[in-house]
């Protein structure tokens, strides 16, 4: 389905969800739940507080779904809530302030530009076991991110949201947006490439 | 580093974002075909964002999905009464 019949049908759910239907209720459920929970598994990094996010994502929208004026789509509007129950999640579990990730921090001083070994990703499936290593290298990568870059990384780049959408969820300006994805980029490069270098996928 | 490598090492993003003006965007194709560094440190950072995304491609296991599905069955049932 594409973006703009799944916009047109979202529509009728919610207006069929505002006529006391628990069937559409459960249609938005069906629609959401993988890329909700997927979010929240790559910014949490545990299929259990995965799970909680998904449930008190979908739970928070439907007590606010009825007050809902769809002044954006219903897809950006679940990020927003999901967006917030992350990082509750993460303030309950007390975890330190967010480091800054600096740009002069990737700038090498001395003249020379540093040297990046990028591993591809390979489609072919006899290489599983090489495919799984590398993703777990990612995986922690992306989740080593402070979670201010790693919100904007994973809007962004895993889940397409644009610059204004992602600034429009997470109530920040586009500069801030653009400053933190190229930051977290270059950080995950530089993760991915030490990883690599190293020896550690081979 | 050189300053003017550093200028365009800033907005290497945006460049491949196309989130550029027309002509920011050709200065920095000038200097990327007069400056291999720069050519090697782009096509890293876009392998990088094409890895990430491969690599981001999950889905939700059934029995998650299943047990999510009639959490949140039973808790709108209740709210709703």
């Amino acid at each position: 389905m594409n973006r703009t019949t799944n916009e047109n049908s979202d529509h009728h759910l919610i207006a069929e969800f505002k006529a006391g239907s628990m069937e559409a209720m459960e249609k938005i459920v069906e629609r959401y739940e993988n890329q909700v929970f997927t979010f929240g598994l790559k910014m949490c990094g545990h299929v259990q507080d995965a799970e909680d996010i998904a449930q008190e994502t979908f739970l928070n929208a439907f007590r606010y779904l009825a007050r809902f004026r769809e002044e954006t789509k219903l897809r950006n509007w679940l990020f927003k809530i999901a967006a917030r129950a992350c990082i509750r999640k993460r303030r309950k579990k007390k975890c330190e302030p967010d480091k800054e990730i600096s740009l002069e921090s990737f700038v090498h001083k001395n003249g020379n530009h540093a040297k990046y070994e990028i591993p591809d990703w390979s489609d072919d499936p006899s290489d599983n076991v090489l495919r799984a290593e590398l993703k777990q290298v990612i995986d922690a990568a992306v989740l080593s991110l402070p979670t201010k870059y790693r919100l904007v990384f994973n809007l962004r780049d895993i889940e397409g949201f644009n610059t204004e959408e992602t600034a429009e969820i997470l109530g920040i300006s586009v500069q801030s947006v653009k400053t933190r994805l190229h930051r977290a980029r270059l950080f995950l490069r530089e993760k991915i490439s030490n990883h690599y270098v190293e020896g550690k996928v081979q | 580093m050189k300053e003017e490598c550093k200028k365009y090492f800033e907005k290497i993003s945006e460049y491949l974002d196309d989130e550029l003006d027309d002509e920011i965007c050709h200065e920095i194709e000038a200097h990327l075909k007069k400056c291999r560094e720069c050519r090697e440190c782009l096509d890293s950072l876009k392998k990088t964002i094409q890895l990430c995304k491969e690599a981001g491609k999950e889905t939700i296991p059934s029995d998650i999905r299943e047990r999510l599905r009639s959490n949140l069955r039973e808790l709108l049932k209740r709210k709703l009464k």
